[in-house]
């Protein structure tokens, strides 16, 4: 699935990758920029964390010119008299002028590195508003952003995440090399998905996702097949032959009625009861009314 | 008798629509109301005592004629219990859970669970409700237009008998072939099975199929009102501190604008009264410029506990019944949660199974998640009405929101010690006969 997040499918999405200090998630931001710019999209990228050679760094030189980077790297808070892009920017109705200046009236992929740089200088709730402001504005088709998770309280990156389309956490695998990405994703219909997989980040930007992690929180499955099958051997017999079965089925419990006095009895009938009387095997049932004899 | 049922309530000659009575001057009638609603209490008190001696379902299919001089609008009833002016929810087992509907003039508070997938089903349920009854459709909304969402309503099942009714447990005829079914517990068979399905016996409420979409012309028959927050809020906010925030602020406006140009706060003649629903998605959420869920101590911690308490003596003083859900997960202190849940008359909370370690629990594997009802209200009585039991769970079917309630099937696995009939008088033969032998091959047991 992280995969197919990453081709971005789909439209008006939201996709957060989430990082911490152990395992950072860049690169898979870089693995999204390369192939939106494959998929011949226009992609502009809001930098506040990375200066602009490192975003253009391992690109592709031929796509290079969709690529748009507004650079709130070098002067983010608007110190100089003439900032390239500042945060407050973000917020305000220049970034739209800026997303519909190009030509083509195809939607544009934003991507945002990072956010958490976004939420240091602006309230959370009006960070959110924004996100959900420019996703319905029809100039993008996708955002895609960057979020450290361990600098932010649980609350906003609740917050966020609860917005967004597909979350992608990015945590440091057991493996030594590998990094694990939990992909979880939402639909419009409701139906939300979530994996777990091993992935690389090539030189050319290309991912390749490898198996499923194992999980280690499964003692259960080792446990059963580590029982052994108590009946197994024993110095007597626990099975019935063929022959036993069937003396089994024949063998008549006590209680059991003719079909007639069953279903007599099945039946709730009001009033005052109504006596079946079955002949036992036993019983010496003779039709005649011995009062017969008398001649009275 | 009133002093017998032990009811305490004043009579002001503004008597609020709740208890049933819109004449100001027909004292005499509001004495009959009363005397009703203590005959009902005392009813219940019966009721409850019979429930306990009956072993099949404890449903009670008395339901009081409807009085001709109280003004009967479409889609609502008296209530069974007390006499309230209730309406369905939608979904009927949720009617059933939270005491027979929900009354005209409460709010509903759902607390949303983790993907908002099923709460925003309950909040379309009790939309397409009020399109189907011909009342007044009101959505509030800060996240999706309001429009997707009114589009996005199920269909109707307008002349379905459900398939779930109440087995009564009447016996059918039996021939021989259904009486070899069982073959030793056989007087058992025709008795109904447990009843885990919750329904009443009365049909109330609407049956929706979620695969479908409601067709637009039944929706534009009705009247809809919608307030989008993004819409509505002015781009130059003048910031006067107020304990209440601006977006909020706006939406009651909007609502309390709405009640009195239709009349619903009983202006209008009594022919053409009408029930306004209130739906408002997500409230707390950051998208309606709230920070409850962000932040531990937010700077407006009582902007949404004090909309609710106007939204509420909004709702009481007109014909208007409210549901409302909120983000509860993300909501980071518990203390403004409690105090959302005491502002709000009923309160329930979904917690789906998706993306949690329950979904693969073999307990759950057939529902999509827990229900938990967290209150149910007392209006103009001492008693509240509960389900009878706590466990329940939720699973959304294409033709119905079921509820039911979650028992532990019996534990069939391998590890559990339990000797069959056959295995006993297998080994009761052998002991018999080889008693020695397996004495002495067994080292555990040495007598």
């Amino acid at each position: 699935m992280l995969l197919d997040v990453i081709q971005g499918t789909e439209n008006g999405g939201f996709v957060i990758i989430q990082d911490t200090v152990e395992c950072c998630g860049r690169q898979l931001l870089q693995s999204c920029i390369a192939a939106a710019l494959h998929r011949e999209e226009d992609v502009h990228v809001l930098a506040f964390e990375v200066c602009e050679e490192d975003v253009r760094l391992r690109l592709d030189r031929k796509c290079e010119q969709r690529l748009c980077v507004h650079n709130g790297y070098t002067d983010p808070l608007g110190w100089s008299e003439h900032p390239l892009f500042t945060v407050h920017q973000f917020i305000s109705e220049e970034l739209n002028v800026h997303l519909s200046g190009s030509e083509e009236s195809k939607p544009a992929t934003l991507v945002i590195d990072s956010l958490s740089w976004i939420l240091r200088h602006h309230p959370p709730a009006v960070v959110c508003q924004r996100l959900q402001e420019l996703r319905r504005g029809g100039a993008l088709r996708r955002v895609v952003a960057l979020l450290h998770c361990d600098l932010h309280q649980q609350g906003i990156v609740g917050s966020l995440c609860h917005l967004a389309t597909a979350v992608i956490s990015v945590v440091p695998g057991d493996r030594g090399q590998q990094a694990v990405a939990k992909t979880t994703r939402r639909t419009k219909s409701g139906k939300v998905t979530h994996e777990e997989e091993y992935f690389s980040v090539k030189e050319d930007l290309t991912v390749t996702v490898e198996s499923r992690p194992s999980h280690h929180g499964r003692p259960q499955t080792e446990e059963d097949e580590r029982e052994v099958d108590p009946a197994a051997n024993l110095t007597f017999n626990l099975r019935l032959s063929e022959g036993e079965k069937e003396a089994k089925e024949k063998l008549s419990l006590p209680f059991v009625f003719s079909a007639e006095k069953k279903s007599a009895l099945l039946q709730p009938r009001p009033g005052s009861g109504r006596i079946v009387y079955d002949p036992d095997a036993s019983d010496d049932f003779d039709p005649e009314d011995p009062d017969d004899d008398l001649a009275v | 008798m009133l002093a017998e049922s032990g009811i305490l309530l004043s009579v002001r000659s503004g008597s609020p629509f709740l208890i049933g009575s819109p004449e100001r001057s027909d004292v005499s009638l509001l004495v009959k109301v009363l005397m009703n609603m203590a005959m009902s209490v005392s009813n219940t008190g019966e009721r409850r005592s019979q429930q306990n001696t009956r072993p099949a379902c404890n449903t009670t299919s008395f339901q009081k004629k409807s009085r001709s001089k109280l003004v009967s609008i479409p889609g609502t009833r008296p209530s069974v219990q007390n006499g309230q002016l209730i309406v369905s929810t939608g979904v009927t087992s949720l009617d059933y859970v939270i005491g027979g509907g929900l009354a005209v003039g409460t709010l509903l508070l759902v607390e949303e669970d983790k993907y908002d997938s099923y709460s925003r089903m309950l909040l379309k349920y009790f939309l397409a409700e009020g399109v189907v009854c011909g009342h007044h459709v009101f959505l509030g909304s800060a996240r999706d237009p309001p429009d997707e969402i009114m589009q996005d309503l199920p269909a109707p099942i307008l002349d379905d008998i459900p398939s779930n009714a109440v087995n009564m447990g009447q016996v059918t005829a039996c021939d021989s072939e259904d009486q070899g079914s069982m073959k030793i517990a056989w007087r058992y068979q025709n008795l109904p099975k447990v009843q885990t399905a919750l329904a009443s016996s009365s049909r109330f409420g609407h049956y929706y199929d979620a695969s479908k979409t409601m067709a637009r012309e039944l929706r534009e028959a009705v009247k809809c009102s919608t307030f989008f927050l993004p819409h509505e809020l002015p781009a130059e906010s003048h910031a006067e501190p107020s304990p209440i925030s601006e977006a909020y602020r706006l939406l009651l406006r909007s609502i309390q604008e709405l009640i009195r140009q239709e009349g619903f706060d009983g202006t209008a003649p009594q022919k053409s009264r009408n029930i306004l629903r209130i739906g408002l998605h997500s409230l707390g959420s950051p998208l309606w410029a709230d920070d409850i869920c962000c932040e531990e101590k937010p700077t407006q911690a009582s902007s949404l506990t004090s909309f609710l308490y106007g939204l509420r003596a909004l709702l009481r003083s007109s014909l208007c019944t409210c549901m409302v859900t909120v983000p509860s997960h993300l909501i980071q202190n518990r203390a403004i949660m409690d105090r959302v849940t005491r502002l709000c008359d009923t309160a329930i909370a979904l917690e789906s199974f998706r993306g949690s370690e329950r979904e693969t629990n073999p307990l759950y594997k057939d529902y999509h998640g827990l229900l938990h009802v967290k209150q149910t209200p007392h209006l103009n009585c001492l008693v509240c009405e509960a389900p009878d039991t706590k466990d329940l769970a939720f699973k959304l079917k294409r033709k119905q929101f079921s509820i039911e309630r979650l028992h532990l099937p019996p534990d069939l696995s391998d590890t559990v010690s339990r000797s069959s009939k056959a295995d006993v008088a297998e080994s009761a033969r052998l002991l018999s006969s080889a008693c020695g032998g397996l004495a002495t091959s067994n080292k555990h047991l040495d007598f």
